[in-house]
């Protein structure tokens, strides 16, 4: 199971990912930078911001009306934008791509 | 190892240099337990991280402060910081919609106005001071300017307070200083709040009184004013205090390390916002929570039973070796990581996007008008409570410094000195009371009458006359009104014993306060 993350400045992180775990948490675990993840998934943050790599916006679970709500305060968002603690690793989305905002915080 | 550690977090000799102790914990401690009085604490990053993220055995429900754990203190709903879920959640997701990151970076022009309002008048001078020129006056605005007190309809406002104040206190009152303005503005909170009401705009108070509200008693509702003065008390609490200490340490750390100070101030485009993190990292202006554990768990093989207080160390967790490499300095340029300077978990700071521009834009202005400056520490006061951690002052010269001028180590706040005989009653007084947001100074000045006492209580640039004083030779209480950052009537009560009063402070409905007063 891997998880790739693309930093903003193109950096590529391609970490193995558990199941049960979030996309989120998944970075942290690996410190890949770039993801804060303040609120510990708890989706009340908006510092797990990712772009998702567009063959796979499909085939992600939608987002909840919680999540589309947290992501209109966030910032740099486009209609790719997802909170990454929003996203369970499953063996389903093994390879998924991410890539990171210029900043979580500005 | 010859000596067990210890670690009192009370002790005011800590207060300079808590961090060898931390380091300590770390290594030979990571739960340790203070029997004097009675609370466990995990400093490790991976544990402090743990804790905050565990909702099935940690309790906010009487709050984030040690000592009101320990008692139990309980606080209306909408004090949402001290909550749990369901009734935490609903507040928060209500004020997650209003407190947004977008929102915040929208008013970066009018936060660098603010800072230049404060720092242009310096220009010039040989010396200023990082909290009272700047850490106490700007984040005080923001918020104002963010709960929608415009300039233009402070005059509005004022005219409102300034005939309240004049039927009310029967003379007329001197408005015309700025910071009084604020203060009064925010006094006459209930008044501002109707009158938001009639003239709706697109601050932060506005979509408060508009927001339905999904009350987790059931039904969607709009807040109560009650509700709406809670929630921007625990808003304007919780982001003043602490963004002003974070000025405070922007002010010592940059002064302490001349070359990377430097170097923001020729980049400040690439470096301001990387300092700001590790500022936040390296000495965070809350350097601990508290929380009730409502199991029994264990960590390290050693039990943490259900009821006890739990302190999370922060500033610890922060300077984690196995997770900042030498997390013992300061420096800009490491690869960043997440820090709990902001908490984490469902009640994570929901003013950090806003704290982090304070923060970014104060660095900026600061540096554009004062690329250099040395701390005058013979005349620095740092004080460490249970709940924030920093400068009361920090002067530092800016211009030519004076050839008798010293500048010499930094010391800490005077500790309470040790009760003696009874004192005098008449005099001053500094009153300290333990608020839910930080501790809150006044000077209480008595004088006597004949056989009574009578006096003026002076907090928050705000003075009043003392009513109700009683006093029989041990118990002592009084009252006053303040005005910020509400209007309410506070009750004191208390024991004097020597030169020290300590008691409790009721502040009508937000509840009651311990409080000391020490003979100045
Ligand atoms: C450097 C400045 C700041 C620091 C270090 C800081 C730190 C914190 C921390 C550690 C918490 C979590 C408390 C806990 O878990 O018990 C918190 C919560 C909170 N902060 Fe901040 N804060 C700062 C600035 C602000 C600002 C500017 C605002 C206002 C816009 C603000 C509003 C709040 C609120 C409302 C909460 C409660 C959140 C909740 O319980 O869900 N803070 N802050
Ligand atoms: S971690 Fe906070 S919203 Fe995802």
């Amino acid at each position: 199971m891997k998880i790739v993350y693309i930093e903003h400045n193109g950096k590529e992180h391609v970490v193995d990912a558990t199941v049960g775990k979030s996309v989120m948490q998944t970075a942290l675990d690996h410190a890949v930078p770039g993801i804060l993840g303040d609120c510990g998934g708890a989706c009340s943050c908006g510092t797990c911001h990712c772009y998702v790599d567009a063959a796979w916006e499909s085939r992600l679970p939608p987002k909840t009306e919680d999540e589309e709500l947290m992501l209109e305060g966030t910032l740099h968002t486009e209609a790719n934008s997802r909170l990454s603690c929003q996203i369970q690793v499953t063996p389903e989305i093994d390879g998924l791509m991410m890539r990171l905002p210029s900043s979580q915080v500005l | 190892m010859n000596t067990k550690i210890s670690w009192d977090p009370y002790r005011p000799d800590l207060a300079h240099n808590p961090y060898p102790t931390y380091k300590r914990l770390r290594e030979e401690s990571p739960l340790y337990y203070n029997q004097e009085y009675d609370f466990y604490a995990l400093s490790r990053y991976a544990d402090v991280e743990h804790g905050l993220r565990d909702r099935e055995n940690m309790s906010s429900a009487y709050g984030d402060i040690l000592e009101f754990v320990k008692a139990k203190s309980r606080m209306p709903d909408a004090v949402f910081i001290h909550q749990d879920p369901p009734v935490h959640s609903a507040y928060r997701s209500l004020m997650q919609r209003i407190i947004t990151p977008k929102r915040m970076l929208g008013v970066e022009q009018e936060i660098r106005k603010l800072c230049a309002r404060s720092l242009d008048p310096l220009i010039g001078a040989d010396r200023f001071d990082f909290i009272t020129n700047l850490g106490a006056e700007m984040p005080m605005r923001a918020i104002s300017m963010l709960l929608g007190i415009p300039e233009e309809d402070q005059v509005a406002i004022r005219e409102s307070v300034d005939s309240r104040m004049r039927t009310e206190a029967g003379k007329p009152i001197d408005l015309s200083k700025q910071q009084d303005l604020q203060t009064e503005a925010l006094g006459s909170f209930e008044e501002y709040i109707k009158w938001r009401e009639k003239n709706p705009s697109d601050d932060m108070m506005t979509e408060l009184l508009q927001a339905d509200f999904n009350d987790p008693k059931g039904g969607k509702r709009k807040l109560t004013r009650d509700e709406i003065v809670a929630i921007v008390n625990v808003v304007a609490g919780a982001g003043n205090e602490t963004t002003n200490r974070l000025i405070g340490w922007m002010g010592k750390t940059l002064a302490e390390h001349p070359d990377q100070r430097r170097q923001i101030a020729e980049n400040p485009g690439a470096l301001v916002a990387p300092a700001i993190e590790e500022l936040l990292r390296f000495e965070p202006p809350g350097p601990f929570m508290a929380r009730y554990v409502t199991n029994d768990i264990e960590y390290y093989g050693q039990k943490i039973p259900a009821g006890s207080a739990l302190l999370l160390l922060v500033s610890s967790a922060n300077r984690d070796e196995t997770r900042f490499v030498k997390g013992d300095s300061f420096d800009i340029h490491r690869e960043v990581r997440p820090h709990m300077t902001f908490g984490n978990g469902i009640h994570v700071c929901i003013g950090a996007p806003l704290a982090r521009l304070e923060g970014r834009v104060a660095m900026e202005e600061l540096l554009k008008r004062f690329p250099e400056w040395e701390v005058d520490y013979d005349n620095a006061v740092l004080s460490s409570t249970s709940t924030v951690r920093g400068w009361d002052s920090l002067p530092v010269w800016v211009g030519s410094k004076p050839k008798n001028a010293t500048v010499s180590a930094p010391k800490a706040a005077a500790p309470e000195a040790a009760p003696t005989g009874p004192v005098a009653l008449e005099g001053k007084w500094n009153v300290v009371v333990k608020g839910p947001t930080g501790p809150q100074p006044a000077v209480l000045v008595l004088e006597k009458n004949g056989d009574s006492f009578g006096g003026a209580q002076t907090g928050d640039g705000a003075t009043s006359q003392i009513i109700d004083f009683k006093y029989d030779g041990k118990n002592i209480s009084w009252a006053n009104q303040i005005t910020k950052p509400m209007k309410l009537k506070v009750e004191f009560k208390g024991e004097i014993s020597g030169n020290t009063i300590s008691g409790k402070a009721k502040a009508g409905f937000m509840g009651s306060y311990p409080f000391t007063a020490t003979k100045a």
